[in-house]
């Protein structure tokens, strides 16, 4: 198998599985518990997020841990909201963050979604002029999909000095470009476990000193009155090893970018048409192979034995058009229909890329010229 | 057909495919299982609604226990574009459509060889009641299932020779009882599951109520009897079919059925069981399973797919064909179609004018 879609789910290190297997004796117990076993497991707990805040800048302090990256979003997005009455996003975020956003829009907020056409982020001269001391800004530092990267940290300038507040999805960034959210001067940051090889249930958001955040979850007072309900140990201390390790990963982007052209390129001489602008990061190749639907060439291609997909996975195992593509290109629809995101690893070798690209030239050789659903 | 090598198997997630994939998966053939998500199900509590997340599960569970790949992919659109809008637009000009048909010729079976070649597979299965049967001219012929209860060449006579090329039929030779047996024997997951009934997309049969609900409503009208006097009025033409007795909301008199819809005026008339009957129909767009007969001849038709057919003379013309019956036939009905036979082998069909 060639496991070529780290966008979705990074495998976990044998670090990872060693630090998991050997805390599972103990973090079952409850970590907030008085009593010597409920200790052992906060201990764990509290190392994992040390490790967490290490990777990021943050004082362990700031870091609220969570039930995974969607759930750091909706805290982010939707504990910021308060007393916002404009809710600035863009049109190309993860289902987290848009429908945390949409959320807010129903209750009766203002939401405006910036265009990405043509898969160019913002420039901060159009986030400027809707700005204002009652506006949230919500978006991603780094696109799911097509990996591109967004201006987050002269966007956070000119929320501070609008007043407007900043959350920054940074679920795709982590593990692909260093963050330091000390400096990034955003008001709450969202992480997740899964995209830097821990397990897919615990999350990240940090938030900024002095900051009062709305919870989303009715409950107990843990995360210090932040994020009720009892965290999973087990898989904060995946996190917290997985966190450890970022450094390695950050090494390895040069490496990564080397394998991800050679692989788009070939993919082009292949007619694939590309989806993504630089800048971008090194992990993940968008693509749309015209006269073929996205979801069926991912198919075909894991008959093949090569792991990619359309985008976001769905819960149903149906791979629908791509939201983000569509939103880049609206004046094409068929790239949505028709994109594929093969997203890298730091696991990723030589000849994974060759096979990868000969498995593509198999399967598009099947189908020379055939359009679907012109029956 | 050639020998198949890897066979892509239709799964609905209902009995007789998960079976036919079974039986596949035991004859030692490399398989792969694709659900198409053709509907979003109406009404959670609905038993045997299409494309329910239920259905994606028991085709997911039958892949699992066969050690199979299974993909579920949207094909929503295209049932829409194909299989409802047509549909919906027959109801509305007082026919009685039969989906399955163009479903079978469109979305499914020609779609999923498509997609068969695209998966690398030489051939597609489904769980039809049917057979096919090389001809000494080298067509192919295709042929009713054993099973004369669910005999289902009915719905599949539009389909092309270079479809039927590509197809593999395992329940041909099964009756549903087998097929049970044999899902109990191969450990299918759902192999007690009930038969699901009625059109995939409306489930409870409210036909009437699901053309309303696609934002197309049919227009109130007059209910006439043959002489044209005004006997009542009718909520929309929709909810009327030929033949039909219940549903006319007339007191008094004998027991009327429904003769035929007005399209245009969105009338109904109606009268005694006896106007029923016809010697004649006219089919129109058929479609022959191998050429188009250069001459009139005798056969069987089936009129509907509960009809147990009948013996009449087939004449075809330039873009269908026209029956004359040796006995009259009760409720021919514009919009089903016509199946013409000759012993088992379907020699093509068309659609009721």
């Amino acid at each position: 198998m060639i496991y070529l879609d780290h966008h979705a789910a990074a495998p976990t290190s044998e670090l990872v599985r060693q630090a998991m297997a050997d805390a599972s004796a103990i973090a079952w117990a409850n970590p907030s518990s008085t009593h010597r076993a409920g200790q052992a497991s906060r201990q764990l707990l509290e190392k994992a997020r040390a490790l967490v805040g290490q990777s990021i800048g943050a004082a362990p302090a700031d870091v609220v841990l969570t039930g995974g990256g969607t759930e750091a979003c909706n805290l982010g997005v939707r504990g910021l909201a308060k007393g916002r009455r404009k809710i600035i996003t863009t049109a190309v975020e993860h289902p987290a963050v848009a429908e945390s956003v949409r959320h807010l829009g129903r209750d009766g907020r203002e939401v405006l979604a910036m265009p990405v056409l043509a898969g160019r982020p913002p420039a901060p001269g159009e986030l400027a002029p809707l700005l204002s001391d009652d506006a949230l800004v919500a978006l991603h530092w780094v696109n799911h999909e097509t990996g591109t990267l967004f201006p987050v940290h002269d966007y956070a300038q000119l929320c501070r000095a609008h007043g407007a507040r900043l959350f920054v999805d940074a679920t795709q960034a982590l593990g692909k470009v260093p963050i330091d959210v000390a400096s990034l001067e955003a008001d709450a940051v969202a992480f997740a476990a899964q995209k830097i090889g821990g397990p897919a249930g615990a999350g990240a958001c940090w938030v900024r000193r002095g900051i009062e955040l709305d919870t989303v979850l009715a409950g107990g007072s843990q995360e210090r009155g932040r994020r009720p309900g009892t965290l999973d140990t087990l898989s904060m201390v995946g996190f917290g090893a997985a966190a450890s390790s970022i450094g390695r990963r950050l090494d390895q982007q040069t490496t990564i970018a080397a394998l991800r052209d050679r692989l788009e390129s070939g993919l082009l001489a292949l007619g694939a048409v590309p989806n993504a602008v630089e800048p971008r990061t090194t992990t993940v190749c968008n693509v749309s192979f015209p006269g073929w639907e996205g979801a069926i060439l991912v198919a075909a291609l894991d008959l093949e034995g090569v792991c990619v997909s359309t985008g976001a996975a769905c819960s149903s195992g149906l791979q629908q058009p791509s939201v983000v593509i569509r939103a880049m290109y609206p004046d094409e629809q068929w790239r949505a229909g028709s994109a594929v995101r093969i997203s890298l690893g730091i696991e990723t070798t030589d000849q994974d890329i060759e096979l990868a690209t000969l498995a593509f030239q198999r399967v598009l050789s099947r189908s020379q010229g055939q359009k679907l659903n012109q029956i | 057909m050639t020998e198949p090598k890897r066979i892509l198997v239709a799964m609905s997630g209902g009995v007789d495919s998960s079976v036919a994939a079974a039986l596949l998966h035991e004859a030692g053939y490399d398989l792969i299982g694709v659900t198409l998500h053709l509907w979003d199900a109406e009404g959670a509590q609905q038993v045997g609604r299409c494309c329910a997340p239920e259905d994606r599960d028991d085709a997911r569970r039958t892949c699992e226990h066969l050690g199979v790949p299974h993909y579920v992919l949207d094909q929503r659109d295209a049932f829409r574009k194909h299989v409802v809008d047509p549909f919906v637009t027959d109801y509305l000009a007082g026919r009685t459509p039969i989906p399955c048909v163009s479903c079978n010729r469109t979305v499914k079976l020609t779609h999923l060889a498509d997609l068969a070649e695209r998966f690398g597979a030489s051939h597609i299965a489904t769980g039809h009641y049917a057979r096919l049967d090389r001809s000494f001219d080298g067509r192919l012929r295709l042929l009713r299932g054993f099973d004369a209860d669910k005999d289902q060449s009915y719905f599949l006579f539009g389909l092309p020779q270079s479809t039927l090329e590509r197809v593999v039929f395992p329940l041909g030779e099964l009756t549903k009882p087998e097929v049970r047996k044999a899902g109990r024997r191969l450990g299918v997951p759902n192999a007690d599951k009930p038969d699901s009934q009625e059109l995939c997309f409306v489930p409870d049969g409210r036909v009437g109520d699901f053309v309303g609900r696609q934002g197309r409503e049919s227009k109130p009208g007059r209910i006439l009897d043959s002489d044209g006097t005004v006997l009542g009025h009718h909520q929309g033409v929709a909810n009327f079919t030929r033949g039909q007795r219940r549903g006319l909301g007339l007191g008094g008199g004998g027991a009327r059925y429904v003769l035929r819809i007005v399209p245009r005026t969105d009338d109904v008339v109606v009268g005694q069981e006896k106007d029923l009957y016809d010697r004649e129909l006219v089919a129109k767009d058929a479609h022959w399973v191998a050429d188009r007969p250069a001459e009139p001849f005798e056969g069987e038709i089936r009129i509907r797919y509960r009809h147990r057919g009948a013996v009449g003379d087939i004449t075809p013309t330039r873009d269908g064909f026209e029956v004359r019956f040796a006995e009259p036939q009760r409720a021919i009905t514009p919009g089903q179609a016509a199946v013409v036979y000759r012993g088992d082998e379907v020699i093509g069909g068309g659609f009721i004018a």
